[in-house]
């Protein structure tokens, strides 16, 4: 078991429990704290809740018992506003990449930048350059309708990271692109990554898992086991507590 | 041309496919054209209260009554005699600038719509009436001024249509009280529907609006869209009530000044009423906007 005191947490879990309704918890006494800066993978058979854990790290859901801190401030205790300005500072990727149909690619990138009320001279530039940097700049005007399953993915994750998060939660990010395009969207988190994003990415990959050493969250029967790879102990920066 | 320069922001919410907004429009339009229609019609009331105010303060009416003699002869003369008192008592007042007795043809015109034309008034025992004009600055003690003319002819009763003017006073009050319910109740109506409307469209949109929140949109933002959009339908809507109105108001009016010497045709907007009829899409798009702001902000608290 491994804890960094010095380095602030990014996300803060105690005992939490999470359950829908009347029925059985889907997650229960979850311990977690994530360092700034750290990379880990989640993993977890189908079904297992890896959705929900990242629904309550990127601020969608509250936790049905337990604590939940994102950047310093309890969940339970803090107002719409304010939740929304700690969202600002977490990029999600989709697994379904719940792009906006009736907005061009341009606009499904830009957006982050705008809710945030961002200058739109400013937002072209960034958004721009971002669709070149993923491959995208000869569809910046196409819905995503008429892209492909990788296009869309690509766009999702430009959409993530346009806005230089703090945070980034992953959910299969490069489950539809193709394998050349994969490493270099990987590059791009481990990237962030380098610079001080706190990242995590839900993957049933095995390989993605084994070509990066890093810390695997773990969900199996509701609870939540950290697995280091041995070789690369030195990147962990999240602590786990059963 | 590059596909920079095509680049135009779009609406992330894409309110103008909803389908209830042709029904808001619609509905934003009927509001506006029978707001507009009541509206005309207070300030109408209004403007007639002031006119039949005008032209009754500074004016009294003295009425002889007939002697009450078989001589008809006889008669009249009396009661010529008793007005030609009343008229000299009223003369030597200092508040009363004129005072004209109603000539036969005169009094013959009242009296027409019951007894015909071409009625003779020697045969008649016809009460007599004075017309007295106050001078402007004027405020006789009226107790005082009927005393002075019962001394001079038991027979001259004073009035200074102070029963008349309140009785139509109460009955306008009524009617403006009637027209000012069916204003609350057009706004109310307008409200809900557009409350309703809008917590229909926020459930067709839930999912882009999740996204909105997930990239950290707050409430105010989303209610931003939603108000700036439903406040236009409202502005639109607006327009085309006031265009239906207008030629309706001007329809009524006409129609009412064909009533001749009628009450209704004294009725008359000013500038100053346009102005607050023609104002009504402004006031229709505010109510809209911050209807549909609102209903968004307590919509959304409800959801995380």
């Amino acid at each position: 078991m491994q804890k960094n005191t010095t380095t602030p947490s990014i996300i803060e879990m105690q005992n939490v429990g999470i359950r829908y309704g009347q029925g059985p918890e889907i997650l229960s006494d979850i311990k977690l704290s994530l360092k700034k800066g750290s990379f880990h993978f989640l993993t977890g058979k189908s079904g297992a809740g890896k959705t929900s854990l990242l629904s309550m790290m990127y601020l969608a859901q509250k936790p049905s018992r337990g604590v939940v801190s994102v950047f310093g401030k309890n969940v339970n205790f803090t107002n719409r506003d304010s939740l929304s300005m700690l969202r600002r500072r977490i990029g999600v990727v989709f697994q379904d990449f719940r792009l906006l149909d009736h907005l061009s690619a341009f606009d499904n990138v830009a957006l982050p930048l705008r809710v945030c009320g961002m200058d739109e001279r400013e937002v072209k530039k960034r958004v721009t350059e971002l669709l070149q940097w993923v491959e995208l700049d000869k569809h910046i005007l196409a819905t995503p309708a008429t892209l492909s399953g990788g296009e869309k993915q690509r766009i999702a994750i430009a959409r993530a990271v346009i806005n230089r998060p703090d945070l980034l939660l992953a959910d299969e990010p490069t489950g539809n692109v193709d394998n050349d395009i994969a490493p270099k969207l990987m590059k791009l988190f481990v990237e962030l990554n380098k610079l001080g994003t706190t990242v995590v990415i839900a993957t049933h990959s095995e390989k993605l898992i084994a070509d990066f050493a890093y810390p695997c969250l773990h969900l199996q029967n509701r609870n939540l086991r950290i697995l280091y790879p041995s070789s690369s102990l030195r990147n962990a920066g999240g602590s786990h507590e059963q | 041309m590059s596909n920079k320069n095509l680049i135009s922001r779009k609406q992330e919410l894409p309110l103008k496919d909803d389908s209830s907004s042709l029904f808001l429009q619609v509905m934003i339009c009927i509001a506006v054209f029978l707001f507009a229609v009541t509206l005309a019609g207070v300030l109408s009331i209004n403007s007639m209260l002031v006119t039949w105010n005008e032209s009754i303060l500074g004016s009294l009416t003295v009425q002889i009554m007939p002697v009450n003699d078989a001589n008809v002869q006889k008669a009249q003369k009396g009661t010529l005699e008793h007005q030609q008192k009343a008229l000299e008592v009223l003369q030597s007042l200092p508040e009363v600038e004129s005072v004209t007795p109603l000539t036969d043809k005169q009094l013959q015109k009242l009296i027409q719509p019951w007894l015909g034309d071409g009625v003779d008034l020697k045969n008649l025992p016809i009460p007599r009436i004075l017309d007295v004009k106050l001078k402007a600055d004027a405020e006789p003690d009226f107790a005082k001024l009927a005393e002075k003319l019962a001394e001079a002819s038991p027979l001259a009763t004073l009035d200074n249509h102070k029963l008349w003017l309140n009785k139509l006073i109460k009955f306008a009050d009524g009617l403006k009280m009637l027209a000012l319910t069916v204003l609350v109740l057009v706004i109310a109506v307008t409200s809900g529907a557009i409350t309703y409307s809008t917590r229909t469209s926020l459930g067709l949109h839930q999912y882009i609006i999740e996204i909105l929140h997930t990239l950290g949109a707050k409430d105010a933002y989303i209610a931003q869209q939603y108000a700036k959009h439903i406040g236009m339908l409202g502005f639109v809507g607006g327009i085309i009530g006031i265009m239906l109105a207008v030629p309706t108001i001007f329809m009524i009016s006409r129609l009412s000044e064909q009533i001749e010497g009628g009450i209704i045709s004294e009725a008359r907007l000013s500038i100053g009423d346009w102005l607050e009829i023609l104002s009504l899409p402004a006031f229709a798009a505010v109510i809209a906007m911050v209807t549909a702001y609102y209903t968004v902000k307590r919509t959304l608290e409800k959801m995380m």
